[in-house]
């Protein structure tokens, strides 16, 4: 599983995943906290739970983040 | 010069204000009131699309012809000269969603709100708990979520990653505190179900009595609405009830929760599963006007190995936990393994021991690091006696005489990463080994049943086999139909399926009424605005956050009684004492840029204020340095810090934590107030080229002035 419990992370892109819709563009370039990363089924495709600060908590398809170096909560 | 007010929360504040005034005594008046603050609210928090204008500007329309009553007819032409005079304030906020004069963003909740995927008020909870005004605070909570006391004892708690408190050391223990006071006001009696509106007549079925089901129950109930929910299980609560085992949520919990929701008339049809015992066209036929889906995610992925469907023993842990949870308290096996690395492994496992399991081994083909199941679940499970075996891969199930014997498996060792950055677990050649084991429960993974749901044909799936929705109305591809929980998420948490069935009973009669549907996700709303609990800077540093007290081991591994003990009443008041209160400070950092650069003072040492690389925070630093200029409070936007003359003292205030206190000086000639004498030291040196002859004597300007006056004019006659 690549991200892990309150690691921080960046929405650095548009996903490509269906999942991801028109508003999430506003999320592009905000910084979050995983908070839920596939605590079920450790599934490489699964929405993950991130807060984003100041934008709220949403699940989101896992190639739209990347983990900001040195980073956790 | 730009307009200071906005006009768009004027007019928000004006139709608050007159509902709560109580002087709309005729119910259409009241009705289309609400619905343009509904609307108006949708504007000022970036929610409004192109429909919003012209419903808002037709609805005032008409309420000023139509109106049944003066006062109805005086909000509809406020509301029409509001459009039309500001019309440029109400397009900024629809299309670019800015505020122009940042008045809106004034109200921006704090990030533990923000966080909260029902989006609860946390900083006016806290506060309240922190007041000892519990029911209160159970109340304000279930504006937003009507499962407090679950989610004190459940939640996965996203507020507590953002609270900022945890840049400084440890962030506030905000579920614990809600499950404190909710069991408080159970327990006293104050837990109570607000007034509900006036039955409007329509109907609405909700397919399924989990956390997202029943959330929406509640809110539309409370609307007026006649709630039916269809449950397939004996019992309410869904997973909360058959999915999380006693231990971490006795089902007394949800019974008196649920209870709550149910004593406001909503109707329970339990043992009525959607597409066995009823139809969707049979539910039509009784006349509901929408459809809620909230069924969950109740399947299991299958282990896909020989030997999975050969013996009984093979379990899912899905099926496992419902069981026991429904009663059945027979063991699987002595011996057990469980295939997984997720909180529901955890859960199987702790399941078994309190079975009365001899052996528990969780089998997982990573290692501990790459656990998706939460940290403190593992080491309790640990302390429980559950075994791990890590970068452990099934490989077959054995057995005889229709019994399991063993379970075969491969040893792995972590290979590359791949572009993703997981590493995948690599079979070791030749390392074949057997786990005696009489009984064998995989939780690898949950999936929606719809079987249920065949009969809807244009209803849209996603490539995660949920159902497609519209995420910030949570509508469906068919009309009428709404989803919410793990039906659209997959399997998820508690308090993420809460927030989807309150945008769903949102949406739900938003469609009901004919009112457009939002096209951002809302943003939570605060609650109240409440007075900040007052605490000395030492205190704020020194106050810790108290550590859970838990069942001893033994008993854990003979009972099913709750593991995590509660805090003692002195630990929830104090631990509510050391909330920052974010939802007044908004961490723009003006106050510090203020004191540092322009003061040349440098008294704020508020680390916490930077969210990406926040640094040291001490409260204390700043009674060493302040000189109570008050510059920081005059430039604060949102009136965060506070500073003030009392009883001979000036003190300055951040959000209630007490910065610093400092005795006033008084002007020897006249008596007027000075400030501290830190203060009129600093204004004494940079003045004192000007004005050498107040040296020595403590003067305000004006006297100052008049002895410098006088000075000069001896000199002068002189």
């Amino acid at each position: 599983m690549a991200f892990r419990r309150g690691q921080k992370v960046e929405v650095y892109r548009k996903s490509d995943d269906e999942s991801w819709e028109d508003y999430m563009n506003h999320f592009i370039g905000f910084h979050g906290i995983v908070t839920d990363p596939d605590t079920a089924k450790n599934d490489p495709g699964a929405l993950i739970e991130v807060s984003l600060n100041e934008k709220g908590t949403h699940r989101l398809p896992q190639d739209c983040l990347r983990i900001l170096e040195g980073q956790s909560s | 010069m730009a307009n200071p007010i906005c006009e768009v929360s004027n007019t928000l504040r004006f139709l608050s204000e007159r509902i709560s005034s109580g002087g709309l005594s005729h119910p259409r008046s009241r009705h289309w009131t609400e619905e343009l603050l509904k609307l108006m609210g949708d504007v000022a928090w970036g929610r409004g699309g192109p429909e919003h204008w012209n419903v808002m500007e037709h609805l005032g329309r008409q309420m000023a012809e139509e109106g049944p009553d003066e006062a109805c007819v005086e909000i509809g032409r406020k509301v029409l000269a509001a459009l039309s005079d500001h019309k440029e304030a109400f397009i900024s906020h629809i299309e670019t969603h800015i505020c122009p004069t940042g008045e809106c963003v004034k109200l921006a909740p704090a990030p533990c709100q923000m966080a909260c995927p029902a989006g609860i008020d946390v900083p006016s909870y806290l506060t309240l708990i922190g007041l000892g005004r519990d029911a209160e605070a159970i109340e304000l909570i279930r504006e937003d979520n009507p499962f407090p006391w679950v989610c004190g004892l459940v939640c996965t708690n996203p507020c507590e990653f953002m609270c900022v408190r945890g840049r400084m050391d440890d962030p506030i223990a905000i579920k614990y505190l809600k499950g404190f006071a909710a069991e408080r006001a159970m327990s006293e009696m104050r837990y109570r179900n607000p007034e509900p509106a006036p039955d409007n007549g329509k109907k609405v079925c909700i397919i399924g009595a989990g956390p997202a089901g029943m959330t929406a129950a509640y809110y539309l109930a409370l609307k007026g609405y006649r709630v039916t929910i269809i449950e397939a299980l004996p019992v309410p609560g869904g997973m909360m009830m058959v999915g999380i085992p006693r231990y971490r949520l006795p089902r007394e919990v949800i019974d008196r929760e649920s209870g709550m929701i149910e004593s406001l008339g909503v109707e329970f049809r339990y043992n009525t599963r959607l597409g066995k015992d009823v139809s969707l066209e049979q539910l039509r036929e009784e006349g509901f006007d929408a459809f809620l889906v909230a069924l969950g995610a109740h399947s299991a992925y299958k282990l896909l190995i020989p030997g999975e469907d050969d013996f009984p023993q093979v379990i899912n842990a899905i099926d496992f936990l419902r069981r026991v949870s429904l009663g059945d308290r027979h063991m699987p096996g002595r011996r057990v393994v469980i295939v997984g690395g997720g909180n529901v492994a955890i859960d199987a496992a702790r399941t078994c021991i309190r079975l009365g399991c001899e052996d528990v081994t969780i089998a997982y083909r990573r290692t501990r690091s790459e656990m998706p199941a939460h940290e403190e679940e593992v080491v309790q499970a640990e302390e429980e006696g559950v075994r791990f075996s890590f970068l452990t891969v099934p490989k077959e199930i054995r057995g005889s005489d229709g019994r399991v014997t063993a379970l075969q498996c491969l040893r792995a060792e972590l290979g590359q990463p791949d572009e993703k950055g997981r590493r995948r677990p690599v079979p070791v050649k030749d390392s074949d080994h057997l786990l005696r084991v009489d009984a064998v429960i995989s939780a690898i993974g949950q999936v929606v049943d719809s079987t249920g749901l065949t009969t809807l044909e244009n209803l849209k799936w996603s490539k995660r086999s949920t159902i497609s929705v519209n995420t910030v109305t949570m509508e469906t591809s068919v009309e009428g139909v709404f989803a919410a929980g793990d039906v659209v998420t997959g399997p998820a948490t508690v308090v993420e399926a809460i927030g989807g069935g309150k945008k769903a009973a949102e949406a739900i009669d938003r469609y009901l009424q004919g009112i457009p549907q939002p096209k951002m996700p809302q943003v939570p709303v605060r609650r109240r605005r409440l007075e900040c609990l007052e605490v000395p800077a030492s205190t704020k540093m020194i106050l810790q956050r108290p550590h859970m007290s838990l069942l001893n081991t033994d008993r854990r591994r003979i009972t099913f009684q709750q593991v995590e003990l509660g805090y003692l009443e002195n630990a929830v008041r104090e631990e509510a004492r050391r909330c920052l209160r974010c939802d007044i400070c908004r961490r723009c950092g003006l106050c510090v840029e203020i004191c540092r650069d322009k003061m040349g003072i440098d008294a704020l040492q508020l680390g916490y204020l930077d969210f990406d690389r926040p640094s040291p925070t001490d409260f204390r630093t700043t009674a060493e340095r302040c000189i109570a200029c008050g510059a920081c409070a005059a430039n604060c936007p949102n009136e965060a810090i506070v500073i003030k003359d009392q009883d001979g003292q000036r003190c300055l205030s951040l959000c209630g934590t007490f910065l610093i206190r400092l005795n006033l000086e008084y002007c020897e000639k006249c008596g007027a107030v000075l400030g501290p004498a830190r203060y009129h030291d600093y204004i004494a040196k940079r003045t004192q080229v000007v004005t050498p002859f107040v040296q020595g004597h403590a003067l305000c300007v004006r006297c100052a002035r008049k002895m410098a006056a006088e000075r000069h004019t001896d000199i002068l006659q002189a």
